[in-house]
């Protein structure tokens, strides 16, 4: 597996998806069949060399992107192996259905980013748009796996229907975060939209930020409930792991911890977790 | 055994024998409470009852304390070291040990303390006492790893999901014979109070020792052991093979006591370790002390494959 710069040429007139190209694909293809991937460009098909300026990259295994690649969707897309790095901004679906491997995004990443993400490590230094680390329209699941890293803000529905796996976002989120989550980790550091939790089913949701509040609708809503039953074991495993990616995480076993159990109306055993 | 040259060392015989050991399944396991205490209720309540295999299921005891640095959760630990016969017996035992003495002690977790290979055996840990917590408990995934957080009294008990299981070693051991039991009593303490501070191995019997060494087989069709005729001082002259009686070799007429340490360990390293150091301080206690002559249990080879030679664990060539 070797690797490849991708430059980009100049912003196209339509949106691209770049599914397929992924360093599995890529590996053992020469200059020449690289040049000649297809890749959508809305109805029709291109060469990747009239979007890109190709050269072999010196890092074994990746992929560097060059340029703002906000037209750009499904980057990373079932990626199960290598490194993506994209110096630039990310259009939508980043990462999506990704089972392993490494995805790093210099900018911002459009919507749904991470949806249905089973394994590997997704990080993103700028924003997230709407239902990122959630699930594809018609799927029951969102994300089943893996490491998913926001460092600025996300939009609303983040971890819609998650199942597994541990997503944080170092600024704040929108509306209705981990909505109807089934399982997994979302820790926020900045302030959140209403209805965090909603009609959650398990899973935990921690909100970082010191002396923050539930988010409107949570506090009041009467399908959660305070816990006070200490779970100093629990909480040392996980604060642990979420510490390792700095931040206002940094401090979290030090801190504090009040629980919120819920949602009631689903099956109750999710929890919401404040650090004091 | 006693017609082999011996060496000796402090004045203390060594026999020219070995000890005889054999292939065992083990794993290790990290208790945690909210004190050391708590984490020492648990293990030695879950490490009871678990001296010999011969009866128990398993050989068990407690490996070491560990500081709140040194566990998955940051409060005080204990390392326990479980060892059976089989991979299936070894995931009986542990559920019900665990089941029945850490689960229901105050304030414990309990975490697999061995490295996860790739497609290692491992034997369940939380993942069957998960339902005790009937329907409430929930599975957390942190890092690659599952625990399972059941609902109870006093909070919830953590188990992480599953614990490696290796092949280790059983039955290394040492036979400390001395004058009476004083002495004999003084030399297993110090070989005890020596191998306790090894990693990688226990000594699963009260206190380290054992005084009813065993022989393999019995006239009795239903016992698969029975005791070790030839070292016990009250069959001297009555048994023909007695290694206590005038032909027993130097000092076997002042003999009047014999304790055994037997040792278990997770490699023939680990267990080869511990009887040299348990050795040496058992000679340092010396016939002042009341010991006279170390010998093994040995057994023509029919209990196991892993023999350890006296001698060259204590570099017969220094001996003097």
């Amino acid at each position: 597996m070797s690797g490849w710069n991708l430059r980009l040429r100049q912003v196209p007139a339509l949106r691209v998806d770049l599914r397929g190209v992924t360093p599995s694909a890529l590996a053992g293809l020469s200059a020449a069949q690289v040049e000649q991937l297809p890749v959508g460009h809305g109805n029709e098909m291109l060469a990747l060399a009239e979007l890109f300026n190709i050269a072999p990259g010196k890092e074994e295994g990746a992929l560097r992107f060059e340029g703002d690649l906000e037209r750009f969707d499904r980057i990373g897309w079932q990626m199960d192996a290598g490194r993506i790095r994209v110096e630039g901004h990310a259009g939508h679906y980043a990462g999506g259905c990704m089972r392993g491997g490494e995805l790093r995004i210099e900018g911002r990443a459009g919507l749904l980013v991470a949806c249905e993400m089973a394994g590997g490590t997704i990080d993103v230094k700028g924003d997230v748009g709407d239902f990122a680390g959630s699930t594809l329209p018609g799927s029951m699941d969102g994300m089943r796996g893996g490491i998913f890293v926001v460092h600025g803000n996300a939009g609303e529905r983040f971890g819609d229907r998650m199942r597994r796996g541990t997503a944080l976002v170092h600024g704040g989120a929108g509306a209705f975060l981990g909505s109807r989550m089934v399982a997994g980790t979302i820790a926020v550091g900045g302030s959140v939209g209403a209805h965090a939790g909603y009609g959650m089913r398990r899973g935990s949701i921690v909100f970082a930020e010191a002396r923050a509040a539930l988010p409107e609708g949570t506090r009041s809503a009467p399908t959660f409930v305070p816990n006070r039953a200490a779970t100093p074991v629990f909480w040392a495993l996980l604060a642990r792991d979420l510490a390792r990616h700095g931040g206002l995480f940094s401090d979290l076993p030090m801190r504090r911890i009040e629980r919120h159990l819920g949602d009631l109306s689903a099956d109750g055993k999710g929890e919401l977790i404040v650090c004091l | 055994m006693t017609d082999l040259p011996s060496v000796q060392r402090n004045g203390v015989v060594i026999d020219q024998t070995f000890a005889e050991a054999f292939p065992m399944k083990a794993t290790r396991i990290v208790i945690t409470a909210h004190t050391l205490e708590w984490a020492r209720h648990a293990a030695v309540s879950a490490t009871g009852f678990a001296t010999s295999v011969i009866a128990c299921g398993c050989e068990a005891g407690i490996e070491r304390e560990l500081g709140p640095h040194e566990t998955p959760d940051g409060r005080p630990g204990v390392n326990v070291l479980i060892f059976s016969m089989s991979g299936k017996e070894l995931g009986k035992q542990l559920e019900r040990r665990v089941g029945q003495c850490v689960l229901t002690c105050p304030t414990t977790a309990v975490f697999a303390g061995l490295p996860r290979t790739a497609g290692g055996d491992v034997a369940a840990l939380g993942k069957n006492l998960r339902f005790f917590g009937d329907g409430w408990q929930i599975s957390k995934v942190i890092d690659g790893v599952r625990y399972w957080r059941v609902p109870v009294m006093d909070g919830e008990f953590v188990a992480q999901e599953d614990t490696p299981v290796v092949k280790a070693v059983g039955g290394g051991n040492l036979l400390l014979l001395a004058r009476d039991t004083d002495g004999a009593l003084a030399a297993a303490e110090a070989a005890v109070a020596a191998m306790k501070r090894l990693p990688n191995v226990v000594m699963p019997f009260p206190g380290g020792v054992v005084r009813s060494g065993s022989k393999v087989g019995s006239r009795y069709a239903n016992l698969n052991a029975s005791t070790n005729d030839a070292f016990c001082p009250s069959l001297v002259g009555l048994v023909p093979h007695s290694e206590l009686a005038s032909n027993g070799g130097a000092h076997a007429q002042q003999i009047g006591c014999v304790m055994e340490i037997v040792i278990d360990g997770l490699t023939e390293a680990d267990v080869a370790a511990a009887m040299r150091v348990g050795m040496e301080a058992a000679i340092g206690v010396g016939p002042a002390g009341g010991l006279l002559r170390i010998s093994a249990g040995n057994y023509g080879g029919k209990l196991g494959p892993f023999h350890f030679h006296l001698h060259e664990l204590l570099g017969a060539g220094d001996a003097a």
